[in-house]
């Protein structure tokens, strides 16, 4: 039988359509690092700008007419939503579409989807920023909530992995968030000349860490699926269950709204049951190749 | 009074921690607590092998010599990391050089006497390998995770 | 028009819950009149390329009189009946969420002009349909995709305005295919609830039975008379005669677990060999809900719309990500369509992805049987 909730909604008043992208124009383009640029946005229309409103870890589809949509974690401070930051590495036609425009250039925006970093399981507790790659912008919205109301929280801990030094993101901001009081390690998998911070994979940097509970610390982590799996497993080491550990995951966004069937990985759809789930909820799933 | 103290920093270490006092006693007996300014080469690939190390602090890079691109950063090592494994398992070389980056302090065994202790009580033997292997099988997930270049740019990969 | 449930005062009736009367065969002809003088556009079954389909249809002669399905895995045949009966067959290649979620149906329309873009809901204005024709299996079809489509957080606009315009004309089994298993998955083959009016074919006649206000008001316009104990007790054995017909059969019992604890089991491997990944199952599906989004430009680059097509698990770009293919093997990909129809469906929308309409084993070109393949995998199960 199908819930009376269904029945409500075939009588319902028609609902407004999802599919409609909000236009936005971009403010600016920040070059970040080869094939990285963030890019600024802000509504045309007054009434979508003072109604948008996201929280960390959440994402927007970002459309270029004529070429297509791609999901995208919004990497701004939450508390600042008149000027949409998306940190966007080339990764596919619409990416690489982004490249040919400018400032002043108008593009669709439906959004904010998924779920969000649980901030409210940091308040009084230690917290443990894992990250790699591109995996770091989606994280930085929580860096600067964390931030903004440090006294709130433990020790926070952000350990950076990347492939090499030159891909290193948001290096600009790094001084701003130690002074604010975020412990910052970096890691690269390649090193190159003249480079004299560490070296090797970013759950080493985890292993070694200290000055943290961890019976008393939350751990989010985003990057490669791969990398996540074997953070996990460190964070296990130093005495982390899976109830304590946030992973942010990634299939082929398409509708956003687990309309198309798309980003499926076993029972979920990534878009919006995730794509910030805890890691019991997701782990079992993240080991069958296919899936 | 240097070993007792050298026991205290063991009893605090992760490889060490949860030995006996007595195996703690024996280790200590057989190292000595160094430090080492930043910059300096600890030992060198293709030396003999000599000593292996424990750090307690600062940070070690190893780095492995590549004709024509110098010698290339492998992996860093830091507070509580295992340095120098191939003296506690043969007698031949070392594999990579090591470098202190920054002010390093550790505590370091005399391969020759490690071994010998290993071999003369089994039981202590048993507790340094099991930890040894436990090291080097991190080390080994961490390097696979390097190998599959996670990280890599799915539209330049393939093409460098 | 929409489902409405009424409150069964008359509880002391379970078998027929509303009331049924009698149109005489020579009175069938008027429901059409009366179905178009109420604003609606009649879309049910029809013959065309040797198959029973949906499509629109004018009068009584459109229907396939004299006509029955012959299904088997990897067969379906149209034989002619010894009678001349209206709805002597079962399903066919079409279902009717052809109409509900159109196979291509634009979403927005984009348009540049001095200030840059501009968006806006697509046009769409859907006609009145009155589905004739409705099998048990697919009122549940119906229920399953109002589910997914506008059960949830988030409402499809396009299946909410199509859904809310449709009046749904049932039709009672009176016999089953080989390949149906309706009864296993609970969902026939007697029409219970989500329509409008249910029919009962008899030799000479329909039991017509109205379980909405909207479907009362059209038989108050058709030339009805009482039910007799005879006819009663015709069409109950007619209704009883689908039941007996079904041999197939499949296990549900805890069968979500089965399969997600048998993700590696060896059984995909087999079913691989066979499966020519041709997305036949999933087009055929009543249920089936995957859907890709294309962009319609004109030359100028400056008038874009977008349209959803169906698409399917079974083709190889649905699952690509960042460069690669998430499921690029077949048996990856029959694996992730039978666990989400019979198993992680239940997670997502609190009821199983499958009516037990059998079309995805008739329409199979090499005759693959979901049934068999779970039989299969459940045999080693402990």
């Amino acid at each position: 039988m199908i819930s009376n909730a269904s029945k409500m909604a075939t009588d319902s008043p028609r609902s407004p359509s999802l599919w409609v992208p909000k236009t936005v124009v971009i403010r600016k383009i920040t070059p970040e690092v080869e094939n990285v640029a963030t890019y600024h946005l802000a509504f045309t229309d007054a009434d979508a700008a003072a109604s948008y409103r996201f929280k960390p870890g959440q994402f927007n589809m970002l459309y270029m007419p004529g070429v297509g949509e791609s999901a995208i974690s919004i990497s701004g401070d939450p508390e600042s939503p008149e000027l949409l930051d998306h940190t966007i590495r080339v990764a596919g036609n619409v990416t690489r579409g982004l490249t040919q425009l400018k400032p002043g250039d108008t593009l669709g925006l439906r959004g904010p989807f998924g779920s969000s970093w649980p901030m409210e399981q940091c308040v009084g507790r230690d917290v443990l920023l894992v990250t790699g790659g591109i995996g770091l912008p989606p994280l930085r919205p929580a860096i600067y909530q964390l931030l903004k109301r440090r006294q709130d929280f433990g020790n926070l801990h952000l350990l950076y992995g990347a492939r090499s030094p030159d891909v290193l993101l948001h290096q600009n901001e790094f001084d701003d968030w130690k002074r604010s009081g975020l412990t910052i390690q970096k890691t690269v998998d390649r090193s190159v000349f003249g480079w004299k911070g560490n070296v090797g994979v970013v759950t080493l940097l985890l292993e070694r860490l200290h000055s943290f509970d961890p019976s008393n610390t939350v751990l989010f982590c985003c990057g490669p699926e791969v990398m996540m799996r074997f953070v996990a497993r460190t964070a296990f080491d130093r005495g982390l269950t899976a109830e304590q550990i946030w992973v942010s995951t990634e299939r082929n966004m398409q509708c956003a709204v687990g309309l198309c069937g798309h980003c499926q990985l076993g029972p979920q759809f990534i878009c919006k049951d995730g794509p910030v789930f805890r890691y019991d909820q997701i782990a079992p799933l993240l080991t069958v190749e296919g899936l | 009074m240097m070993a007792q103290e050298i026991q205290n920093v063991l009893q605090e270490l992760r490889f060490s921690s949860g030995l006996s006092q007595e195996d703690l006693q024996k280790l200590a007996s057989i190292s000595e607590l160094v430090e080492v300014p930043a910059s300096t080469v600890i030992f060198s690939e293709g030396d003999a092998a000599a000593d292996l190390f424990l750090l307690l602090g600062g940070r070690v890079e190893l780095c492995m010599n590549v004709p024509a691109k110098g010698c290339l950063p492998v992996l860093t090592l830091g507070a509580g990391d295992l340095l120098g494994w191939s003296p506690a398992l043969t007698s031949g070389e070392m594999t990579a050089t090591a470098t202190t980056i920054k002010d390093t302090s550790a505590v370091r065994f005399a391969a020759d006497k490690l071994q010998r202790l290993c071999e003369q009580d089994h039981d202590v033997g048993y507790e340094v390998m099991r930890r040894i292997a436990i090291a080097l099988s991190k080390r080994l997930v961490a390097t696979r995770l390097q190998v599959l270049d996670v990280f890599a740019d799915p539209m330049t990969e393939g093409k460098s | 028009m929409t489902l409405k449930e009424e409150n069964h005062s008359e509880e002391n009736l379970p078998a027929t819950p509303h009331h049924e009367v009698f149109v005489a065969i020579d009175g069938f002809a008027l429901l059409f009149d009366v179905l178009k003088s109420s604003g609606f556009q009649i879309v049910g079954p029809t013959i065309d390329q040797d198959a029973i389909v949906y499509d629109q249809i004018d009068s009584v002669d459109d229907l396939p009189k004299g006509w029955t399905d012959v299904q088997k895995p990897g067969l379906y045949r149209l034989n002619q009946r010894n009678d001349d009966k209206l709805f002597g067959y079962n399903v066919g290649p079409h279902s009717w969420k052809k109409y509900l979620f159109p196979p291509n149906v634009a979403l927005s329309i984009g348009k540049k002009n001095e200030d840059g873009w501009e968006f806006q809901e697509a046009p769409d204005d859907p006609p009145k349909l009155a589905f004739l024709g409705v099998r048990a299996c697919e009122l549940a079809a119906i229920r399953i995709q109002d589910r997914v489509f506008v059960g949830g957080d988030y409402v499809d606009s396009t299946y909410q305005k199509r859904r809310q315009r449709i009046l749904i004309i049932a039709v009672n089994c009176t016999q089953a295919a080989e390949t149906c298993f309706c009864t296993s998955m609970d969902t026939g083959p007697r029409c219970t609830d989500g329509f409008d009016l249910a029919l009962t074919e008899l030799d000479d006649g329909f039991l017509v039975e109205a379980s909405t206000p909207e479907g009362k008001a059209i038989v108050d316009q058709l030339i009805t008379l009482e039910v007799t104990r005879k006819q009663q007790q015709s069409a109950e054995l007619a209704r009883q005669n689908a039941v007996d017909q079904i041999k197939k059969r499949m296990d549900t019992t805890e069968i979500r677990d089965l399969l997600m604890s048998n993700l590696e089991h060896a059984r995909w491997d087999e079913v691989a060999s066979r499966c020519l990944s041709c997305t036949n199952c999933t087009m055929v599906c009543p249920t089936c809900f995957c859907s890709s989004v294309e962009e319609v430009s004109d030359l100028a680059g400056e008038n874009v719309e977008r349209r959803r097509q169906w698409d399917s698990c079974f083709n190889l770009e649905f699952s690509y990500m960042n460069g690669g293919v998430v499921r690029d093997s077949t048996r990856s990909r029959y694996r992730q369509w039978m666990t989400h129809k019979l198993a992680t469906w239940i997670d997502q929308f609190g009821t199983s992805g499958c009516v037990g309409c059998g079309r995805c084993i008739s329409w199979c070109p090499v005759g693959i049987d979901l049934t068999e393949e779970v039989a299969a995998i459940r045999k080693d199960a402990p």
